[in-house]
């Protein structure tokens, strides 16, 4: 089987528009994640009494069911128990948020308790209350630790976006799927899909890979 | 009016009872040594008395202030009480200036360069005026333990808490810290020391104190002590650390 350029060529524009797409529920998914795993996990990390509980169940429930499955409730059974109904698009978004925010939390609470209790001692020993003793030493050590693992995190935050192909949010891998049966070229297409993808993910590791360089992990 | 007084103190780890009945007081200017073997309680009584330990009972007051009563927080009493550690613990994102200029900004509202200016006299008065920008990562483990006490004068604390600052040093640094701290006993800082540098208690300590599962069992003069102990077990103990 001989590779058919212009098909891809010709598939580029709609490409494009698709990893677009794809690049908006991923900034907003993650955008939403790090601001929900951020208060979880303090939440988690400080003991606070019954809110560690309802973060527990939440984290629990996120990373005890596949993603297509979470997808699939936030489109299709919503609006079905609630009279909420949301587009593909916020569905996409908040579900990526959702998901991701469950594994943040997991790595703002590891990096917040990896911190060294002796500066814990030595903050509260000069007399730091503790929001000060947050805002001075463990936060700012701790956010260092999180940057390798959020890399992570972030990466598979953008290829889980795939998923929402099954509640038809034109994102890139749906694009794939109609453009594989507009043009009957599936390795063409697949090809070039994947080759967006490896592109995206690369952009955000070395994104990643330079704010690890400023900051020096301590 | 005594610096510290402390009555009927006692700490349990759960089921495990660390200090029994703690009766204590010391005088501003006392320089005192406590010393013990280990698992005797005499770090645990440090952090009590600056409540990074919560008492389980007894009383603790610092300068006047009684713990739990009005105007005396566990804040209040900290911002009076300085503490040195056994693992420096400085802060490491910090330069050896920010660690020191911290408190004192934020828990005494000075303006930052009123905080640079006086953690520039700290550094110089434990000579490491040269070290200023460094990174804790950068500094030798007997500047690093310089640094952490000069940190803890900045908030100007009325006593100073030192536990065991030598321990975690290799022998050729140990000798720099101690100076340092002869130097603020001969300024007559008030400082409670636990240490097993035993010639170091000889020659400033101005009260020895030893202790013995979780109890004070004697508190006296040092060179007395020493020189004559009055029991088999501080006899016994001092054989073992002055080898």
């Amino acid at each position: 089987m001989d590779f058919r350029w212009d098909v891809v060529w010709n598939a580029l524009p709609q490409m494009v528009e698709g990893a677009q797409l794809t690049a908006w529920i991923t900034l907003l998914g993650i955008g939403g994640g790090m601001i929900i795993g951020t208060l979880c996990g303090l939440v988690l990390a400080a003991r606070v009494p019954v809110l560690s509980w309802i973060v527990f169940v939440y984290v629990s429930v996120i990373r005890g069911t596949p993603i297509v499955v979470q997808a699939m409730f936030i489109y299709f059974a919503l609006p079905l128990a609630t009279d909420i109904v949301l587009s593909g698009f916020v569905a996409a978004s908040l579900c990526l948020a959702m998901n991701a925010g469950a594994y943040i939390t997991e790595i703002v609470r590891g990096a917040v308790q990896s911190i060294d209790p002796g500066l814990h001692d030595a903050g509260l020993a000069l007399g730091l209350s503790y929001p000060q003793l947050m805002m001075t030493i463990v936060g700012p050590l701790a956010f260092r630790r999180t940057i390798p693992p959020l890399g992570n995190q972030f990466i598979i935050s953008l290829k889980d976006s795939a998923l929402f192909l099954v509640i038809g949010v034109a994102e890139l891998a749906q694009k794939g799927e109609q453009l594989t049966s507009q043009t009957g070229r599936a390795l063409e297409i697949w090809t070039a899909v994947a080759v967006f993808y490896l592109l995206m993910t690369f952009t955000l590791a070395m994104i990643m890979r330079l704010i690890e360089r400023r900051l020096t992990i301590l | 009016m005594s610096l510290i007084h402390c009555a009927r103190l006692s700490k349990h780890f759960g089921e495990t009872p660390v200090l029994h009945d703690i009766d204590l007081t010391v005088e501003a200017g006392e320089v005192v040594v406590i010393v013990g073997p280990s698992g005797s309680g005499k770090s645990t009584l440090l952090r009590c008395l600056n409540v990074l330990e919560p008492l389980t009972s007894g009383t603790l007051e610092v300068d006047g202030k009684r713990l739990g009563e009005r105007g005396a927080s566990k804040r209040a009493i900290r911002r009076e009480t300085g503490m040195v550690f056994q693992q420096f613990n400085l802060f490491p994102h910090m330069t050896a200036r920010e660690n020191i200029m911290l408190a004192p900004r934020k828990v005494r509202g000075l303006s930052r360069q009123q905080a640079h200016k006086l953690a520039d006299e700290l550094l110089a008065r434990v000579g490491l005026s040269e070290r200023a920008d460094h990174l804790p990562s950068e500094l030798s483990g007997g500047q690093q333990q310089r640094v952490a006490i000069a940190r803890a004068l900045a908030v100007n604390p009325k006593v100073m808490l030192f536990d065991e600052p030598t321990s975690a040093l290799d022998p050729e640094l140990r000798g720099e810290v101690l100076e340092v701290m002869k130097r603020l006993a001969a300024d007559g800082m008030t400082m409670l020391i636990v240490t097993h540098e035993m010639r170091f208690a000889g020659e400033v300590a101005s009260r020895l104190i030893f202790m013995d599962h979780g109890r004070i069992v004697h508190d006296g003069n040092p060179r007395d002590l020493l020189d004559h102990p009055p029991s088999e077990r501080f006899a016994d103990f001092l054989g073992h650390v002055r080898v």
